[in-house]
């Protein structure tokens, strides 16, 4: 349960992150919800291959 | 067309400035506003003994380091030099506040450990003098900034830089609203705001509690309005029930409070570059 609530709220709470870091580059809301939305992607992407080597280490050195 | 003063945007003021800035009013007083000086000294100093006299000892419970049992702070905390955070960025009070707290006898030690009615509003009040006497340092460095860079051609900001932050401390994106930039400081609110309540209904309301998580709560005070409102309400709240995940609460709790750090500072550069604005160059290089 702890799991699934934590992955669920991942994304939107990235998003929220991604909005204020990327705000100060900008000067309006519209521009920064477009930068955040990119963000949020590269950001999602970058996680998702932290995972995935983090699964492997996990393969590799403790096994199945 | 940029200035030359406008490029000594990114230089700072040097130590002495900084140094003088833990203590309330000191930097104004250095720039001959007496009477402002005397204004941040006095209320930084009010705010914090308000708070004071309610939890005593008990504050320095919450320092940074161990103070009992033959610690190597056993003797600066004689002294009066306890890092409890925000407070030491009101200098003096703290200080003072320590020494007046500061008892090395186990009953001392027994009075830090004992929790004290209100205290979650006390150490919260305490907390905001650190957090006031930073703004008004930020005031003085944005005059001093001013004098060094401005001339009789440099335009009034929107609002004042310190102001601005200030104002975001208490409600995120406040500070944009004053600067100019209202929509932008709707949305970096928002965000700052549902990170927050996320955390705080995750945790049952449990992760904004100096009490128990002390070093948390530096980073959850970033957002003042949201540690007074936990202060008031949540925090004198029973634990009866097992939280949906505390861990995660007193995280994003504190992510919160991380990003509206990043909404000050982004409230006082916007206000900052109302009157000193970024060389054409430097502009166009950041907005690429």
């Amino acid at each position: 349960m702890s799991l699934l609530l934590r992955v669920v709220i991942y994304l939107p709470v990235l998003f929220l992150i991604a909005l204020v870091v990327v705000g100060q580059h900008h000067s309006t809301a519209a521009a920064t919800i477009r930068g955040a939305v990119q963000r949020t992607v590269r950001w999602a992407v970058w996680s998702a291959c932290l995972v995935a080597v983090m699964l492997l280490l996990e393969l590799l050195f403790i096994g199945f | 067309m940029s200035t030359p003063n406008q490029n000594l945007a990114a230089r700072g003021l040097g130590l002495g400035p900084f140094l003088t800035g833990f203590v309330p009013g000191l930097l104004q007083f250095q720039l001959g506003q007496k009477q402002r000086a005397l204004v941040a000294f006095a209320s930084c100093t009010a705010l914090f003994f308000l708070g004071w006299i309610i939890v005593g000892d008990r504050l320095f419970y919450w320092a940074l380091v161990e103070t009992t049992g033959g610690s190597t702070w056993s003797l600066p905390a004689h002294f009066g030099l306890l890092p409890s955070f925000p407070e030491i960025l009101n200098f003096p009070a703290n200080a003072l506040g320590a020494l007046m707290a500061w008892d090395g006898t186990p009953t001392g030690e027994r009075i830090t450990r004992l929790p004290q009615a209100f205290e979650h509003l006390a150490a919260w009040l305490t907390g905001a003098s650190g957090m006031l006497a930073a703004f008004w340092s930020a005031a003085g460095h944005w005059e001093l900034r001013l004098r060094r860079d401005g001339d009789e051609n440099t335009p009034k900001p929107v609002a004042n830089p310190a102001l601005c932050a200030a104002l975001s401390w208490l409600v995120p994106g406040l500070g944009h609203a004053k600067a100019g930039q209202k929509d932008k400081g709707v949305l970096m609110g928002i965000a700052v705001l549902l990170v927050f309540a996320i955390g705080l209904i995750a945790s049952g309301g449990h992760a904004v509690d100096r009490a128990n998580a002390s070093v948390w709560w530096i980073g959850q005070n970033l957002f003042g309005g949201g540690s007074l409102f936990a202060a008031l309400v949540t925090g004198p709240w029973p634990m009866d029930s097992e939280p949906l995940d505390l861990p995660m609460g007193v995280v994003l709790t504190t992510v919160a409070g991380l990003m509206n750090l990043v909404v000050m500072v982004d409230a006082y550069t916007v206000a900052e570059r109302s009157a000193l604005p970024l060389p054409a160059a430097v502009a166009a290089e950041v907005s690429a």
